[in-house]
């Protein structure tokens, strides 16, 4: 739009004055045209007329019919004459010639000198006819004073003449102007396009440069100035532009180095940072892949050791033994659980299920930790339903009230739930009356190992990652949390859930059943670890629960085994194998040796998020070290039962 | 212009030297209807017709028509004789009451001092005269016979004015072995069928001078006509003959003075003046050299002059 308009701006203040000129010009020419020729027409019109009425004096004085015949057919010849006729003193018609249309004469008074009547097209002139009046300069003259004065006409000549030669020549004079004007016009036109093209093109030269430097385009300044001419107009304009140019691309250059430079600085920087967080993520995989082994290991002791008799003092020790056990458990749990997360290898099943359910098992759950601790848990039920993930929903809200209750010194913990007004969802509230988080530490607090007011890290006080947790899982899962907190009054954490309609069947919630005996005698389980005392471990336990086992710590140990005639009805392996690339690999070529698909779990203490996703590409159960009895206990019975795998993650 | 500031110069000189002496006994006053140059050539040649026979200067008063109307009818001043010169003159002068003073009138035609004693109620007598600017007929027929020995058919054009004199011409006309062929017009339109009828077959058109026949707007048209019908026309004055007339008698305005001076003299010598109206008795001729030549006639003025001059001494 701004090239135009330039232009055009341009063109009309040259063209403006031009036309204006040619106007006003070609008016005055054709007003002064017409004016002249108009005149002129008339003046050859009366000239016409008088010299009619001169030579038809004597014609009149004579009453000549035929001589004033004559005159009025010459007269009749002179241009634009239409009707011509001679009158005598009475008004009668000497003579007449012309067109007969024409002949009609207006009313005009023979004594009237002079008539110019305009009709339509025609004029009619009208001229008396009077003697020549000769001085004579005569004595006799003076007897004649008595009739001074001028004498009667001797008649009256009357013409008319047509004005179509006359509006010809102003029609040809108007075109003529008309012309002349177009033609100047012209020519202005072109004169002011190419003058002001030596203007405008270098304005335009400098536009285009200025929005190509605009770009960022520097070197369309050197491009340019090559083409620019000495006599350029605007040559100074644009060599200050090139100097202008020159100089944002020096600076351009200046800066784009010193943005390299940082860069440059700060992907070493990051690389470095990368690096070290892959040493850190190696080292604590490794430290909790070699934690792991032991604690698994020892978990199973624990668990062997408690099924046997002891004395009271021996009882006790070996509770104790279980709780660090089991905390050392929770702890590598958690860890596990970020890994999933992380890893993205939690499959949402979402379904609709009561919250009266949901909160009866977490009372069943935590109430005896409440009581333990003297708080007052409660939960304010309600009959709606809500669509979430069952275990998922269960494992946030049993985090919440769990770091609820262990952050409330007095008062208590109320879990409720409430319908959100104009929308299809539910608000699931834990209350507490704890200590309150600080308005400063509200966001850390979802940090993975972030504890307030814990810098010695009191192993009462959790680890830090059921916020964490919380905070994927409802990212997972699409619930918004918000947390609301007072320091020293309490806390409350809310969880919006979409509402779901309620239905015939509750979701069945993934509850260990313990209680449902399964006979076990007739159950073979093939062992393959190659860690010799997780190994025994396990086979003491599983042998405990009257299982046959076979144990194998390779592969190749296991192969002979089978050769042995060893048929067993469930595989269990490790994952790393020292004669094998992975347990998957070796469950595989056992089943296949086996000829039919034997129900099977992997145990690992690797927690690499690829691990997870091969195991559940492989359709594995996956258990992680350190595994607990009644874990493997549940997921070995559900194996036996279905005799298929039909999820290939452990969900527990 | 020269001419006319000249004229209007010795008018007033003439005037003056009238007023210088007017307390003195004034024996001839002269009334001049204008003051143009016939006028004031007439004058000049009275006066010095006059003193040139021992009339004073002082004894002679000229005016002006205009002065002699503003002076009271009780107050004009006893002079013997009174010269008018112009028609005009002679009314004011024939309506004036000038006790035993001759009036004599110059410079009028025939037919405007008939007017004039028409309107006074006067008739032309010793003490009321004029010397006519018209030819005697007789001499105007002379001419004829001189100059266009060849015509027999005279045509002649009368009007109201001048138609009294018509029988006398035909008269005269068959004396001198001519035929008079005449018309008389009544109105100014039947001028081209009068003239028409005249000139038909007529060797010359005499013109005889009447204001509704000849006058300043009719002279073109009845010069074409007779020049188409290829006959001349003798006319009255030298005007015609610069106009397109073959020839004219006339006579000067000096002619005419010098003539009143004569008279003037005889009244103031104890002699009356006649008691019929005069003729001019000195005369010239003038001649269209152009027209003579058109129409074939070898004329020459002087020698008419000479010639009627000489048929006319006793």
């Amino acid at each position: 739009m701004k090239t135009p308009d330039i232009r055009l701006r341009m063109l009309l203040a040259a063209l403006l004055p031009v036309l204006l000129l040619s106007v006003l010009l070609s008016s005055v020419f054709l007003a002064t045209r017409f004016e002249d020729i108009t005149e002129a027409y008339q003046l050859r019109t009366r000239a016409v007329a008088r010299q009619l009425a001169l030579i038809s004096e004597f014609g009149l004085f004579a009453a000549n019919r035929i001589q004033l015949q004559t005159l009025v057919r010459g007269a009749l010849r002179e241009p634009d004459v239409r009707w011509v006729a001679i009158l005598d003193q009475q008004g009668q018609m000497l003579a007449s010639a012309g067109d007969v249309q024409a002949g009609a004469l207006p009313p005009i008074s023979t004594l009237q000198e002079q008539a110019f009547l305009d009709r339509e097209l025609h004029d009619v002139l009208t001229q008396p006819v009077f003697a020549t009046d000769l001085k004579l300069d005569d004595l006799y003259e003076d007897t004649r004073q008595g009739n001074a004065g001028r004498a009667a006409p001797l008649g009256l000549v009357v013409l008319k003449f047509s004005r179509q030669s006359l509006n010809a020549q102003k029609r040809d004079i108007l075109l003529l102007g008309g012309l002349i004007s177009a033609l100047g016009l012209l020519f202005g036109a072109v004169l002011a396009v190419k003058l002001s093209a030596g203007v405008i093109r270098p304005m335009m030269r400098v536009s285009h440069l200025i929005e190509r430097i605009g770009h960022g385009d520097f070197a369309a300044a050197a491009q340019v100035q090559a083409q620019t001419h000495l006599n350029d107009p605007l040559r100074d304009l644009q060599q200050n532009l090139f100097q202008m140019a020159d100089r944002l691309a020096n600076v351009q250059r200046d800066l784009e180095l010193q943005v390299a430079t940082v860069t440059h600085a700060l992907r070493e920087k990051k690389e470095e940072a990368e690096q070290a967080t892959h040493a850190k993520s190696r080292f604590l995989a490794a430290a909790s892949h070699d934690l792991r082994q032991p604690v698994h290991a020892l978990g199973m002791f624990v668990a062997r050791l408690a099924q046997l008799s002891h004395d009271a003092t021996t009882r006790h020790l070996i509770d104790k033994l279980n709780d660090s056990v089991l905390a050392m458990q929770n702890l590598l749990d958690g860890l596990l659980d970020i890994s999933r997360l992380e890893a993205k290898a939690i499959q949402i099943k979402l379904e609709s299920l009561p919250l009266a359910d949901l909160f009866e098992r977490l009372a069943l759950d935590l109430v005896p930790l409440a009581q333990d601790k003297g708080l007052r848990l409660r939960f304010r039920s309600s009959q709606v339903w809500v669509k979430s993930d069952p275990a998922l929903l269960y494992r946030i809200l049993l985090n919440l009230v769990g770091n609820a209750l262990r952050y409330t010194e007095t008062g208590g913990v109320l879990v409720a739930c409430r319908r959100i007004s104009g929308a299809d969802q539910v608000a699931i509230e834990v209350w507490d009356t704890g200590m309150g988080i600080a308005p400063e530490h509200q966001e850390a607090v979802f940090k993975e190992f972030y504890q307030v007011d814990n810098p010695a890290r009191q192993r009462s006080q959790g680890m830090g990652l059921g916020l964490n947790i919380v905070q994927r899982s409802c990212q997972l899962l699409n619930h918004p949390l918000q947390l609301v907190s007072h320091q020293g009054v309490g806390t409350r954490f809310r969880l919006t859930v979409p509402q779901a309609a309620p239905q015939a069947q509750s979701a069945v919630l993934p509850v260990a059943d313990a209680s449902e005996p399964l006979d076990w005698r007739h159950c073979t389980v093939l062992v393959i670890e190659d860690d010799d005392l997780v190994r025994q471990a396990l086979v003491g336990l599983l042998e405990s629960w009257d299982m046959t086992v076979a144990e194998a710590s390779s592969l190749a140990r296991a192969n002979q085994l089978l050769g042995e005639g060893v048929r067993p009805n469930l595989l269990i392996s490790d994952y790393c194998l020292s004669d094998a690339p992975n347990g998957i690999m070796v469950i595989a070529q056992l089943r296949q040796r086996l000829a039919y698909p034997v129900p099977s779990c992997l145990i690992s203490g690797d927690t690499d998020p690829e691990l997870i996703r091969a195991a559940q590409t492989a359709q594995l159960s996956l258990l992680h070290k350190p595994v607990r009895p009644a874990k493997l206990r549940n997921l070995l019975r559900h194996l036996m039962r279905a005799q298929t795998v039909p999820d290939g993650v452990d969900r527990s | 212009m020269i001419q006319r500031l000249h004229g209007i110069l010795v008018w007033l000189a003439l005037c003056l030297s009238g007023l210088q002496t007017q307390a003195q006994g004034i024996k001839v006053h002269i009334v001049s209807s204008q003051a143009s140059a016939p006028y004031l050539d007439a004058a000049q040649a009275l006066i010095k017709g006059l003193s040139s026979h021992g009339v004073a200067r002082s004894e002679i008063q000229v005016m002006s028509l205009a002065d002699f109307s503003n002076v009271s009818p009780v107050a004009l001043p006893t002079g013997k004789v009174w010269v008018a010169l112009g028609t005009q003159a002679a009314a004011a002068l024939a309506k004036a009451q000038l006790r035993g003073a001759s009036v004599l009138s110059a410079l009028i035609p025939g037919s405007g001092f008939e007017r004039v004693l028409r309107q006074s109620g006067r008739q032309a007598s010793a003490q009321f005269n004029a010397i006519y600017l018209d030819q005697p007929l007789q001499r105007q027929l002379v001419l004829i016979r001189l100059a266009l020995p060849r015509a027999k058919r005279v045509a002649v054009l009368w009007g109201p004015e001048s138609w009294n004199r018509a029988d006398t011409l035909r008269t005269l006309a068959n004396t001198h072995g001519l035929v008079l062929r005449d018309a008389r017009l009544k109105v100014e339109s039947d001028l081209f069928a009068a003239l028409q009828s005249v000139l038909d077959g007529s060797d010359v058109l005499l013109a005889q001078a009447d204001p509704l026949v000849f006058n300043s707007s009719s002279i073109q048209n009845i010069l074409m006509t007779s020049i188409r019908d290829k006959v001349p026309l003798v006319a009255f004055s030298p005007a015609y003959v610069r106009a397109g007339a073959l020839l004219a008698i006339y006579s000067t305005p000096t002619q005419v003075g010098t003539q009143a001076a004569r008279w003037v003299l005889d009244v103031l010598a104890q002699r009356t003046l006649p008691e019929q109206a005069m003729a001019p008795d000195d005369f010239e001729i003038s001649v269209n050299l152009e027209v003579a030549r058109v129409l074939n006639l070898p004329l020459d003025a002087g020698q008419l002059q000479l010639s009627l001059k000489r048929l006319e001494q006793p």
